[in-house]
């Protein structure tokens, strides 16, 4: 196997074309950010009853996708697989990208923005949240230096200890933020440990999707070579993913479907809760896990590059409803604080309460996306980010 | 890029270039206009005020919040009362122009403040009272605040005390 | 039940703006008593954590379609001054619930505001530490250092926390508000630190009802921990384990 050669990508028509895309869908976020903040969250579809809202599933999609974008180059340093070693400085480009554009929609959605200083100078140490923005910030770091290792030969020994150090770390960030939830004891859809290994996993499989697809895009529109064989190790390993997803899944459900107590909202979630029901079945598991299995798995499909960065693009589809059914579908089921009585009020106590994003917190959120996107464009455009080639002979070692 | 970055430079060098024009426009220099404030001698002195009243207010309004501690001295509340009599500037369709103490001068001085986005910016004419208390109230009504509260203790029975009238 | 079982307190006269208090009780008008609750705090003094101030709601003296204590809270904090919120994004401290057992038909009625947990969830996510319990069990949101995250409205099991969807104007000096910050019930902290009860406790007892009583549960001779030390009463969501300041009797 030669060395590998890393080019700047990008400089034409195309490239400029679809940075000013992404710009204008930055600029559009940032309009939706200034009208939400100057007239108040009265405008937009969350209340005091469903208080998370779309940016914030944009935003822990986004997060979630980070640090799962990262495994690439995880697998490569820390596990050694010399076919992924090439993708790592990709890998880890797009986690910090992803991470930035999802923090930038969680911080741009706060009550008070302007005040993102307090949230760096006032610490309270036993809020997940707070230990969560230290997290955030220390992937970043981190991930930088990692990177850093990777471009410059001085450092090069500190390769391993840096990938090493990301990897754990990455681990860390998202039982952080799964425990956002998976430590809430008031509300029933939330208050279970299993959310941590869950956002793992789903890290694993959302970020997977989304590094397949800019990588294949990335490829495609700079006319670059990406063998197979590359290919069909990312889309097993995502097939793998999806399956683990789909297994802590289905052992939450089925652990709260045992206890009475939450017969209630898995009734909601799985049978009653419209919406949330149809996001679950439909979205998360029909067409976010069971087609992209079968897509990546089937003969016919399995093996064609459009239906690969379909299953992908159904996997982000599904991470989408999944995370709109946790945040969402978790805050619309009534709290209970009288179980066994029928309880009305006017602040719509024992009420199933709905939702529906307004526009600009949906422009909000995708400008997150865009945020990611362009950071990606850019960074490979100024740094040597991406091989010159993922031909099978240039990444595979036992290629014949 | 090039040539943005020159635009750019030459857009700050003619904003830079005309700024003394704007300031020393007619000659005259703006100043703020400050309402009169009550009574004759500020909690601290002028120039400390003008300073640190921030340091003050920051100061009481940790102590305030977190551990209840509610002296009269560099609580906001109390800076109102004598910056923003009600029966002064803002309310009661008086002398508007004249504007507000701290608003005023903020505006002039270019630095944000953003203690009543959630504070009031006046006290309030009466004070509450119990609700049972309301017969007595309503015969205070049309006396001004200060005779009011006079009044009402002298009719249960006490004598003003020493640290003054007490805020809400 | 316990109407008219009241405890042999001394009971001290509210006074109107700030003055001392003094023993006896007083009519200030034929037939009309005035009293507050113990000791007002020097206003110098730190609030003590010798004190834990609760409250104590007799769901029996309580009446479905009585409104008092939510129209006394909202006129005291000046609630109810959004222009443009949905219903649902408006602000409310306190709500009453009407409960209807499924299996028995048995219905109550009750206040519910913020609990003021001894170990409050909010104040556990808070991020800044903007919501926090003073020594005195009175668990508030610090809006100077209030993000607007609403991760506490997540985490609260009472649901007792509104978000401010809008800019505000005219707020009552005492109840600072405004957009962007958390906020739920204060205890009327205002009025504990000067001796007085909540505004809901008071308009209760004014309408007739009595259901609401406030005091120190660590003083052993206030009426709350007298009546709390003789009859059962429960905490709502009981299983967390929050040891809340407000407790219920009758459900």
């Amino acid at each position: 196997m030669k060395k590998t050669q890393f080019m700047e990508i990008g400089g034409g028509k195309g490239f400029y074309g679809l940075l000013a895309v992404l710009g204008a869908v930055i600029v559009a976020g940032l309009g939706a950010f200034f009208y939400m903040e100057h007239t108040g969250h009265w405008v937009t579809g969350m209340d005091n009853q469903i208080v998370w809202g779309a940016p914030h599933v944009f935003a822990i999609f986004l997060i979630v996708a980070a640090s799962g974008a990262l495994n690439v180059a995880s697998i490569g340093t820390v596990f050694g697989k010399k076919i992924y070693q090439p993708l790592a400085r990709m890998s880890a480009l797009l986690a910090i990208a992803l991470l930035i554009g999802g923090l930038t929609v969680l911080v741009l959605d706060l009550g008070r923005p302007d005040r993102l200083i307090v949230a760096m100078t006032y610490y309270n140490f036993k809020s997940i949240f707070a230990w969560n923005i230290i997290l955030y910030n220390g992937f970043l770091a981190l991930v930088a230096v990692y990177i850093w290792t990777m471009l410059d030969p001085t450092v090069k020994k500190f390769y391993k200890l840096a990938g090493f150090a990301a990897f754990v770390w990455r681990l860390i960030l998202t039982t952080g933020t799964g425990s956002i939830f998976g430590w809430l004891v008031a509300r029933q859809a939330y208050d279970a440990a299993i959310f941590a290994p869950m956002f793992i996993v789903m890290s694993f499989s959302f970020g997977l999707a989304v590094f397949l697809l800019v990588m294949m895009a990335t490829y495609n529109w700079t006319d670059r070579p990406l063998g197979d064989a590359v290919v069909r190790r990312l889309k097993n390993l995502l097939g793998v993913f999806i399956a683990g997803v789909l297994f802590f899944v289905m052992v939450y459900h089925l652990t709260n479907l045992y206890a009475t107590e939450h017969h209630g909202v898995q009734a909601f979630i799985l049978r009653d809760g419209g919406v949330f029901t149809q996001a679950f079945w439909i979205g998360q598991i029909l067409l976010g896990s069971l087609l992209p299995l079968a897509l990546l798995y089937h003969p016919a499909t399995g093996n064609s590059r459009l239906w690969i960065g379909v299953a992908s693009a159904l996997v982000i589809v599904g991470g989408f409803a999944q995370l709109s059914v946790i945040l969402i579908g978790g805050q619309a089921y009534p709290l209970v604080l009288f179980p066994g009585y029928e309880v009305s009020s006017s602040f719509y106590d024992g009420v199933v309460n709905s939702y529906s994003p307004s526009l600009p917190e949906l422009v909000l959120g995708f400008s997150g996306i865009g945020i990611a996107m362009a950071m990606m464009v850019v960074g490979m455009k100024v740094l040597r980010l991406a091989p010159a080639s993922l031909a099978d002979e240039a990444v595979d070692p036992h290629h014949k | 890029m090039k040539r943005l970055r020159q635009l750019l430079s030459m857009a700050i060098l003619a904003l830079t270039l005309s700024a003394p024009a704007f300031a020393g426009e007619g000659g005259r220099t703006f100043l703020p206009s400050i309402p009169a404030a009550k009574g004759e001698q500020c909690v601290e002195d002028t120039a400390d005020m003008r300073r640190n009243h921030m340091k003050y207010l920051q100061h009481h309004r940790d102590e305030a919040m977190h551990q209840g501690i509610r002296t009269e001295k560099h609580s906001l509340k109390a800076c109102l009362e004598c910056h923003a009599p009600v029966e002064g500037n803002m309310a009661a369709g008086g002398k508007e122009a004249e504007g507000h103490f701290c608003v005023n001068c903020h505006v002039y001085a270019g630095v944000t403040l953003d203690c009543f986005e959630c504070h009031a910016t006046k006290p309030e004419t009466t004070a509450q009272f119990h609700p049972l208390v309301s017969p007595a109230t309503a015969a205070l009504k049309a006396a001004d605040r200060t005779d009011s509260a006079e009044l009402l203790n002298r009719l249960v029975g006490v004598t003003e005390n020493k640290t003054g009238v007490a805020h809400e | 039940m316990s109407e008219h079982k009241q405890p042999d307190l001394a009971r001290r006269e509210f006074l109107g703006r700030g003055a001392v208090a003094a023993a006896a009780g007083m009519a200030l008008a034929p037939g009309v008593m005035l009293y507050g609750v113990a000791h007002a705090k020097p206003a110098d003094q730190p609030a003590s954590s010798k004190v834990r101030w609760g409250m104590l709601v007799d769901t029996t003296k309580c009446s479905n379609g009585c409104n008092a204590c939510v129209d006394a809270c909202n006129k005291e904090h000046g609630l109810g001054n959004e222009q443009h919120s949905r219903p649902e994004q408006r602000t409310q401290y306190i709500r009453k619930v009407e409960l209807r057992h499924k299996f028995t038909g048995a219905t109550h009625s009750l206040p519910v505001m913020c609990q003021h947990c001894e170990k409050p969830p909010c104040v556990d996510v808070c991020p800044t530490g903007a919501s926090f319990k003073r020594a005195d069990g009175i668990v508030l949101v610090d809006r100077h250092i209030c993000i607007g995250c609403r991760y506490c409205m997540m985490a609260c099991p009472y649901k007792a926390r509104s978000f401010v969807h809008e800019a505000l104007t005219d707020q009552r000096p005492h109840t600072p508000r405004g957009k962007g910050c958390v906020e739920s019930c204060t205890m009327c902290v205002h009025r504990v630190d000067e001796g007085r009860e909540p505004a809901c406790v008071e308009a209760c007892a004014a309408d007739g009802s009595h259901a609401i009583i406030f005091g120190d549960l660590n003083d052993p001779n206030s009426e709350i921990a007298q009546r709390v030390k003789t009859y059962a009463s429960s905490e709502i969501r009981a299983d967390l384990g929050l040891n809340t300041g407000v407790r219920y009797q009758g459900i």
